[in-house]
């Protein structure tokens, strides 16, 4: 009966398998694009088709550097898991940047996973940055366990539209994120800040420390590109 | 520090029994004393303080993908982890079979006390669901012993003060329809908002 | 003459109808009476946590329904060959291979669905109310018979966690299946009630749906 069992439940891997790992690859594609653009339009096919078109990907260490292939197999950015990594020390970490370009050619605009602690559990998101490495053009949060209604407005899109068009570098170049402060409908905001969620500090709390602590850890690969006039597509796939 | 507030954090705000509902099952249908419930709660610790790392090591080494190389290098590409519900089930329910066995050896007291809970706690929904939120968390060893061991610690925590709290609502007035099972409910309900106040607690 | 007449009568036995009354009965009794969930007080372990909102019960319910009947069968149909020293384990064995089959096919064509229910479609094996009417019925009745009472256990379970189900995601959502029907019907600030939405609104809804059950019923606990 065990054999039985073995034998149908391979059986059923096998066919599967396959169709679960497009699964998978859909789920993390989706979230990158989404950063960028409005795909709630776009079924699986298409997300898959416009990905391979337009994005590409290149994973970096903690100074910027391409990590070079290891045994010949090179890193498969998409595959990188943001989470575990969060957990090594952060100058030994893989970072994987995505690049979208339009016409093939030049970046058009840089997507950057991060990861950190909300209230109750984990966070994370993507931050795509105009060609500039400068503008934010989306954000796209997600989170484990936050509350509803509270912490866990981090993924709705009235949060995170706040964060379209702000800077993430000062006027003197220096990079200072950019913050969420402690209550909605503030007065005025400056390029650098936006509005809160009243009665989820810590949340927001843990979305600034995240944000800062990622982008300080993309930095080096950001200033490499941010002064050149456009970044021309010389990464491999 | 950091494994002595996953602890916390497992026995507290991630409450077996309180945030999930896990391991009352068969507690709910056979017993309401404070005893039998400290009898169970202490053995609910040691499986999971022992499947939990049994489970991972089982998950690393076995079932995940290309864990199998270490037998030999045309092993890296084979995926077990479509066994793993069978897997653990099967080693958890081995594991009680050999503490079972054992504590009838060393103290056929213990074993006469706990009677039939120990079997039942093979099937006890909060040993499997340790294993599986263990998988589900990507903790390293020394994390899934320690998820392991906080889980169990509030698993204990939450039965023994329901048992205590259920012994004393036999001298109250709680209507017909509610008696029994629907008042554990709403008890459930009640000290589960308590144990939320730990929240943000760390050391 | 006549002694020949009797064997022949009594070889004769009609079988049973379908839906004989005694069959209905095995089919309808755990949908109120017997409730495994509200009066065997049975299974409610895994599913609390999955139904803070609709879509993902009525997945669990589906899944719990179809594993539930194809064990008892299974079950009912190796009854007699199992060794009773083993039948725990060969009962286990069965459900977990099944519920494995659930967990693959969700991977690979709900995928949403499966992140959201995660190590919960697992703990469907552990669920007291499969492993407790293999152990109490299947083990000793005829497969049609035993697919029956699957059904009847499954469907009483699944109308409870999809009642709970329901009330949490209106009251902590104001939506019922992601529609947000307080907005439709113009009432737009619905206090949403994030009590409803944590676990702890779930025992509360579950012990009225109880209390309500039971009253009607007239079982009281001892």
């Amino acid at each position: 009966m065990t054999i039985f069992f073995g034998t149908l439940l391979s059986f059923t891997r096998m066919q599967l398998g396959p169709i679960q790992k497009v699964q998978v690859e859909i789920d993390t594609k989706k979230k990158i694009l989404g950063a960028v653009m409005d795909i709630s339009s776009l079924n699986p096919d298409e997300i898959l088709s416009l990905y391979s078109k337009k994005m590409t990907s290149v994973v970096l260490d903690i100074s910027g550097n391409e990590i070079s292939p290891v045994g010949g197999e090179s890193i498969i950015a998409e595959e990188v898991n943001i989470q575990k990594n969060y957990k090594i020390n952060k100058d030994y970490r893989k970072y994987p940047v995505f690049m979208f370009s339009e016409d093939g050619t030049s970046v058009d605009y840089y997507i950057f996973p991060m990861f950190g602690n909300g209230l109750w559990d984990w966070i994370s998101g993507f931050v795509a940055l105009d060609k500039d490495l400068n503008k934010i053009v989306g954000v796209a949060f997600d989170h484990k366990a936050e509350t509803p209604g509270l912490g866990a407005r981090i993924s709705s899109d009235e949060i995170q539209d706040r964060y379209k068009g702000k800077e993430i570098f000062n006027t003197n170049g220096d990079l200072i994120s950019i913050k969420m402060l402690k209550k909605e409908n503030n007065p005025s905001l400056s390029i650098h800040e936006v509005d809160g969620m009243s009665g989820a500090t810590i949340t927001a709390n843990g979305l600034n420390d995240m944000m800062k602590n990622y982008l300080d850890c993309y930095l080096p690969f950001i200033l490499k590109n941010k002064n050149l006039d456009e970044t021309l597509i010389s990464y491999n796939e | 520090m950091d494994l002595i507030n996953l602890i916390i954090k497992s026995a507290f705000m991630d409450n077996m029994v309180f945030a999930y509902f896990l391991g009352m099952c068969s507690f709910l249908a056979v017993s309401k004393k404070v005893s039998t419930a400290n009898g169970l709660g202490l053995a609910v610790i040691f499986v999971l303080t022992c499947t939990a790392p049994l489970n991972w090591l089982i998950q690393q080494k076995i079932l995940n993908e290309g864990a199998l190389s270490w037998i030999g290098p045309q092993f890296a590409t084979v995926d077990l982890s479509f066994l793993q519900l069978l897997m653990f089930i099967a080693v958890i329910a081995s594991f009680v079979q050999l503490v079972e066995m054992v504590i009838e050896k060393f103290s056929p007291a213990l074993y006469g006390s706990l009677g039939i809970f120990l079997p039942l706690i093979a099937v006890n929904c909060a040993i499997l669901g340790g294993s599986l939120f263990m998988v589900q968390r990507d903790f390293n060893l020394q994390e899934a012993t320690a998820f392991g061991f906080g889980s169990g610690l509030g698993f204990y925590l939450a039965i023994v003060a329901l048992a205590a709290i259920r012994e004393k609502l036999k001298y109250s007035h709680v209507p017909d329809g509610l008696k029994g099972l629907g008042i554990t409910m709403l008890l459930t309900g009640l000290m589960g908002l308590a144990f939320k106040t730990f929240i943000g607690m760390t050391l | 003459m006549s002694e020949v007449k009797e064997k022949e009568v009594l070889k004769v036995k009609k079988s049973e109808a379908l839906l004989s009354k005694r069959r209905k009965n095995i089919l309808i009794d755990p949908l109120d009476d017997n409730n495994p969930v509200t009066i065997q007080v049975l299974g409610i372990c895994s599913a609390l946590a999955v139904t803070i909102k609709l879509e993902p019960t009525i997945v669990m319910s589906l899944s719990v329904v179809f594993v539930m009947i194809f064990s008892s069968l299974l079950t009912s149909l190796v009854r007699d060959y199992i060794p009773v020293r083993v039948r725990i384990i060969v009962q286990l064995a069965i459900i977990a291979s099944l519920v494995t089959l659930v967990s693959e096919f969700l991977k690979a064509f709900n995928y949403e669905m499966f992140k959201v229910l995660g190590a919960f479609v697992g703990l469907i094996i552990t669920n007291c109310i499969i492993l407790g009417r293999l152990e109490a019925y299947a083990m000793g009745n005829k497969p049609y018979d035993s697919i029956l009472d699957a059904m009847g256990s499954s469907v009483g379970y699944a109308w409870i966690i999809l009642a709970v189900a329901f009330f949490r995601e209106l009251l902590g959502s104001g939506s019922v299946l992601g529609y947000k029907v307080f907005e439709m019907i113009g009432w737009e600030t619905f206090p949403t009630n994030g009590l409803f939405v944590d676990s702890i609104g779930a025992f509360i809804i579950l012990g009225l749906i109880i209390w309500v059950q039971r009253s009607r019923n007239g079982y009281v606990e001892n």
